[in-house]
């Protein structure tokens, strides 16, 4: 079996809702501040660091390479390395597995990873005709020619293409996510009613989560810039008051008419980052370093984008098969809920035998997952689901709670928007 | 064809009708025109103007970052005389001249500072180029140091850029950058660092043709109508002077007269013919320059150099580098210290026991960056960058990294000596552990910390980012190294760092507190608040002593008194006014809720206290006191003979290392005036036998507290002053 990584800590920023507290700091922003701090904190020599790998979906233009814009702001050594990758929803998740890659095919040793999103900072563009009218008029040389293009305009021109329903939206299948939602609901059979209560549940674990202090284990706070006023403390989602009557309000976002998913049952867009210290099990005993828990194994898996919201149970079959282990062996688990209705889809694909022998080949069911030890402190419809990020925290969230509860194995899986699906074997240290 | 070096360094290299002359001072680190090397360089003009064939000199300095430095400062330190002294400034005026009147065309290649007598030099050639080097600094900085340009700067400076911009330049004695310069119209060209001699040689062929030597004539004055405007004729140059002046008077309020008499030389001269207006300059030059004012900025100067080079501590090797630093308390000494850490790019570990804590250290770190960045010193991406220098934290994580961790909590010897403890327990144990304490004994606070040789005094003044004064206070086991260390750190946080020995209020609130006491002891006995701070901003300081009280708000200033008094006993007995204040009325300053003290303050507005008169009045009445009418000269001796007698007794314990470093805490510390050199050099002027009669009589009028201390007698009986210790 290859080398275990240790995950040596981890933290996150508050997850706030896009538009709101965090509406004027920029990606780059988030993951520096969450990077200085776990240098800080972890008292790591900054110059051991092999490499900073940071997961991130909408790149800002201004910091193309956002994570050696974060390493040079976190004050990482000039002489570090460091790069971005992209695996959509998944990409806080590849940071950690493609570090684990590394460590295991001997390129290094240590490695800060995480992920970063300010889904508030998502542009509107230019369409393509405006664009069109501003390269002619950068090539027009006479004041005419210059004229002749400004007459060219029209004010339909000016109708920007939305960044953030454009990255949401499956290019090879032609579907927002949310309609991919409604196909699970539809494809599973789950009512709206499901769906809400789901939503409600996921907004009670995390309230009670945030009461208990468990959340806040892993937060670091925030004094918020630009005037650093006020600090943010805790996720802004949870809704402790969160009812189905509220909820049932409600209309469908996706298909106004016959739609069952809704901005109450699905996740909201988010800003936030999370970073964690990795590094060869051998590598942390040598520094004498306690870890809060290993990364085991871990797996990727693709299927119909229209269907991306199934890629949890793809990629966890494709990983108990890696690690010869079975769903009786996982004591906890953190789906991500991208939506309710893609949640409970998942579960039922799960539970199924019939699922499993069309899809994975295989005579049983890949297994059920019990309710108590599911999103144990809710999921992304309540806490949010900063895209480049989500992964990262998934696996923070596992590995502390795995702690608290003294169990020794968990999963962090979740869709992967494009059609996949990740999934990462997590153990207690 | 190369000539050796001159005994001063000037090497002359003469190739293709081009004499190239580079000078690079002998035995010094930077260029400057003493006389001799003006004398020379007189010489060398000379010879180049009887040399057949020349068609260009360049002169440039040998030195990496130095043009020239300026004109030798000991020799103006030296003038006594006024005569003597215009005649130094015209014997240059007559060097300069000879390089204007050389029959070819001349170029000073200015690649690095460029100040003073360095630029009048370079103005005095036909063309000047300027590199983009960081270190090229060109400008006029005489001023400064009490007198006006003495080699022609008043005169070249306004006749090349025109008065409006020579003004902003000789008035305020700031030094541009190159492009700066070039903008100008200082400097004619701009060239990169690295390719000026390609650049030059470029240069050089483009004025061989008239259009390109039109060309350059041309940037110089772009803009005839304007130039006509505010200076082509008498009226004009009255109205500029007249703004000017304005805008002077407000930043100086008239107690520096070089920069007025630098602004009257320029109006009335400029009309005139160059050597006419040359005479001016080298007698206003030599009248200011004999000045009690100019020496002692000149020795101002002289100290900060000094300081500059003080270790604080005699250590082997290299003081200590910090690289990683903490703050205890994010209160607003804190987040101001834990700025001052990330402004010189440290980073810097914020505690407190709670977020709410951490983020106001936060803001007040954003607030004093954003005051910079309103005045254009940074820009959002650097704001941004250095913020992130900035980590918080509510418990001691990350500690066991630090380097140094400075404490700025609560002012109590027991919580202090409580979270120091704590502290200890998760630092490393070579981490220095520093105290902000304003008052609490250094040697007491180390009592049960496991390294008291790392541990320190470091005293910062509010506001951090305005106040250029460190008091670094070692405890009786603090080790040299430990003090050499902090010294360099101040030092990298662009502070000015005094080492003063532990002692209660340590210098500068030991001396401060009495002068606030005394002017509150005024107000008890009849004087009004206005008439106190009248007498001594019209004295220099910057705000009055109830102005200074408001601010560092009444409470503080209160609680900081009691503890001297009980230190020092009779000679500090608290004017009881004061704590009826904060204690009866809650009249805390500025800053206390609701913004009344001894004035109410409004935004930024401040008006007479209309209750403080019945306070006053009911005070008077329970102590049977009568009140009376005080002159200025009590007023004044009041409050800062108090001072001296107590700066005298510091000298006397050694809790200063002399005293230079005392005046320099004062100016640093509380703003004391520089014109008058600092509080001894102050004393010294009036003479030790005025001050011992007038604290004797003080002594007779107003009570003990005013005795002439051991040493101050000693002096008056040996005719003894502060800075000169041997018989006058």
């Amino acid at each position: 079996m290859k080398e275990r990584i240790a995950i040596i800590d981890g933290i996150r920023t508050p997850m706030c809702k896009a538009g709101g507290v965090f509406k004027d700091i920029q990606a780059d922003q988030l993951g520096a501040w969450i990077v200085t701090e776990l240098i800080a904190r972890s008292e790591i020599d900054p110059a051991l660091v092999d490499e900073l790998i940071m997961g991130n979906v909408g790149n800002p233009a201004h910091a193309m390479n956002i994570a050696r814009v974060i390493a040079l702001k976190a004050g990482l050594p000039q002489a570090m390395p460091a790069f971005t990758v992209h695996r959509n929803c998944g990409s806080g998740n590849e940071a950690l597995t493609t570090a684990a890659a590394k460590i295991q095919a001997g390129d290094g040793d240590i490695y800060i990873v995480g992920g970063t999103e300010s889904m508030s900072s998502m542009p509107l563009l230019y369409g393509p005709r405006m664009t069109e009218l501003f390269a002619n008029l950068a090539k027009s040389k006479t004041l005419g020619q210059k004229l002749g293009v400004i007459s060219s305009f029209r004010p339909s021109f000016l109708k920007p293409v939305i960044g953030i329903v454009q990255g949401l939206t499956d290019p090879v299948c032609g579907l927002i996510m949310g309609k991919t939602a409604e196909l699970l609901a539809r494809e599973f059979h789950v009512s709206r009613e499901e769906q809400d209560r789901y939503a409600v549940e996921s907004h009670q674990k995390a309230a009670a989560a945030v009461e208990s202090g468990r959340l806040a284990e892993e937060i670091v706070p925030i004094p918020v810039p630009p005037r650093y006023e006020a600090v943010q403390e805790a996720d802004d989602g949870p809704r402790d008051n969160q009812s189905m009557d509220a909820l049932g309000k409600l209309r469908p976002y996706f298909d106004r008419h016959n739609g069952t998913v809704t901005v109450g049952n699905s996740c909201p867009l988010t800003d936030a980052a999370a970073a964690m210290l990795v590094m060869s099990e051998t590598k942390a005993k040598e520094l004498g370093l306690t870890p809060i828990g290993f990364l085991r194994a871990y797996a990727y898996a693709g299927l119909e984008p229209q269907r991306m919201g199934l890629g949890p149970v793809y990629s966890t079959a494709k990983v108990l098969d890696r690690s010869g282990m079975a769903m009786s062996d996982i004591e906890l688990v953190e789906l991500n809920e991208a939506f309710a209705a893609q949640a409970i889809a998942n579960l039922r694909a799960f539970d199924s035998d019939e699922f499993a022998a069309r899809h994975f080949g295989r005579q049983h069911k890949v297994g059920a997952i019990d309710p108590d030890i599911l999103n144990v402190n809710g999921g992304a419809i309540a806490l949010g689901h900063p895209v480049g990020m989500t992964g990262a925290r998934l696996v923070i969230t596992t590995l502390k709670e795995l702690h608290r509860r003294n169990c020794n194995v968990g999963l962090a899986t979740m869709c992967i928007g494009g059609g996949q699906g990740g999934a990462l074997l997590l153990e207690a240290a | 064809m190369e000539m050796p070096a001159t005994p001063n360094g000037f090497q002359i290299n003469i190739t293709d009708k081009v004499a190239d002359i580079v000078f690079d001072l002998h035995d010094e680190k930077v260029n400057k025109l003493t006389t001799p090397v003006m004398e020379e360089f007189d010489g060398l003009v000379e010879q180049l103007a009887a040399t057949d064939g020349l068609e260009l000199l360049v002169l440039r300095s040998g030195k990496p970052g130095i043009f020239i430095a300026g004109a030798d400062i000991a020799e103006i330190a030296e003038i006594t005389d006024p005569v003597a002294g215009a005649a130094l400034s015209s014997k240059g005026h007559r060097i300069l001249d000879r390089l204007t009147d050389l029959p070819f065309p001349t170029i000073a290649v200015i690649d690095g500072a460029c100040l003073g007598g360095g630029l009048e030099l370079a103005l005095a050639c036909t063309y000047r180029i300027a590199t983009d080097n960081p270190k090229t600094t060109i400008g006029l900085p005489e001023v400064n140091l009490g007198v006006i340009p003495g080699f022609g700067g008043t005169q070249r400076l306004p006749r090349l850029i025109g008065m409006p911009k020579a003004l902003s330049m000789i008035l305020t004695g700031k030094p541009v950058n190159g492009r700066k310069a070039f903008k100008l119209g200082v400097v004619d060209a701009l060239v990169p660092a690295e390719f000026a001699a390609e650049k030059v040689a470029e240069f050089a062929g483009h004025i061989k043709s008239a259009a390109g030597r039109k060309a350059v004539l041309a940037r110089r004055n772009p803009r005839p109508l304007r130039r006509w405007l505010t200076q082509d004729n008498a009226l004009a140059r009255l109205l500029t002077a007249k703004v000017a002046r304005r805008s002077l008077m407000k930043k100086t309020k008239g107690r520096y007269p070089a920069p007025l008499k630098a602004l009257e030389v320029i109006r009335r001269t400029l009309g005139m013919p160059l050597d006419a207006g040359l005479a001016a300059e080298a007698r206003e030059f030599g009248k200011l320059a004999v000045t009690p004012i100019s020496k002692n900025l000149i020795n101002l100067f002289y100290g900060s150099e000094v300081l500059k080079k003080d270790k604080g501590a005699v250590i082997d090797g290299k003081p200590r580098q910090v690289s990683r630093a903490g703050v205890l308390g994010a209160g607003v000494m804190g987040g101001g210290i834990a700025w001052n850490f990330t402004k010189a790019d440290i980073p810097a570990r914020l505690k407190d026991l709670n977020w709410e804590a951490v983020g106001k250290g936060y803001e007040a770190a954003a607030n004093i960056y954003g005051q910079l960045k309103k005045r254009r010193k940074y820009d959002q991406r650097e704001v941004d960058i250095k913020m992130h220098l900035l980590t918080g934290t509510t418990d001691f994580s990350g500690f066991g990294n630090l380097d140094i961790v400075v404490e700025a909590i609560v002012e109590d010897l027991g919580i202090k000596r409580k979270v120091l403890a704590e502290l200890a327990g998760h630092v490393r144990d070579d981490t220095i552990i520093a105290s902000n304490t304003s008052t609490l004994p250094i040697t007491e606070l180390a009592e049960g910390l496991p390294h008291p040789e790392r541990f320190i005094g470091m005293h910062f003044f509010n506001p951090v980012n305005r106040m250029p004064l460190v008091e670094v206070i070692p405890g009786k086991e603090t080790s040299p190294e430990t003090v050499a260390a902090v010294v360099a750190l101040s030092k990298r946080l662009g502070k000015t760092p005094v080492v003063v020995q532990s002692c209660p209020g340590f210098l500068v609130n030991r001396l401060l507190l009495p002068y606030l006491n005394e002017a509150v002891m005024l107000l008890q006995e009849g004087a009004s608040p206005k008439a106190v701070d009248r007498v001594l901003t019209g004295f220099g300081m910057p705000m009055g002593p109830f102005t200074l009280l408001d601010e560092v708000g009444i409470d503080v200033a209160h609680k900081c008194a009691v503890v001297l008094a009980a230190a020092y006993g009779e000679r500090m007995t608290n004017a009881t006014l004061l704590e009826c204040m904060c204690e009866d009325y809650h009249l805390l300053g500025r800053k206390g809720g609701n913004g009344k003290g001894f004035y109410l303050h409004q935004g930024k507005k401040r008006v007479a206290n209309p209750e403080l008169p019945a306070i006053v009045g009911d005070w008077r009445k329970a102590n049977n006191i009568c009140p009376r009418q005080f002159s200025d000269d009590d007023i004044l001796d009041r409050c800062l003979l108090t001072m001296v007698n107590e700066a005298a007794r510091c000298l006397d314990e050694a809790i200063v290392a002399d005293p230079l470093h005392l005046d320099m805490a004062m100016i640093m510390g509380i703003g004391f005036p520089p014109f008058r050199g600092g509080l001894l050099r102050y004393a010294d002027a009036l003479g030790a036998d005025h001050v011992w009669t007038r604290l004797s009589e003080l002594a007779g009028e107003y009570g003990d507290r005013f005795k002439p201390c051991e040493r101050l007698q000693q002096m008056t009986r040996n005719q003894r002053e502060f800075y000169n210790e041997t018989v006058r």
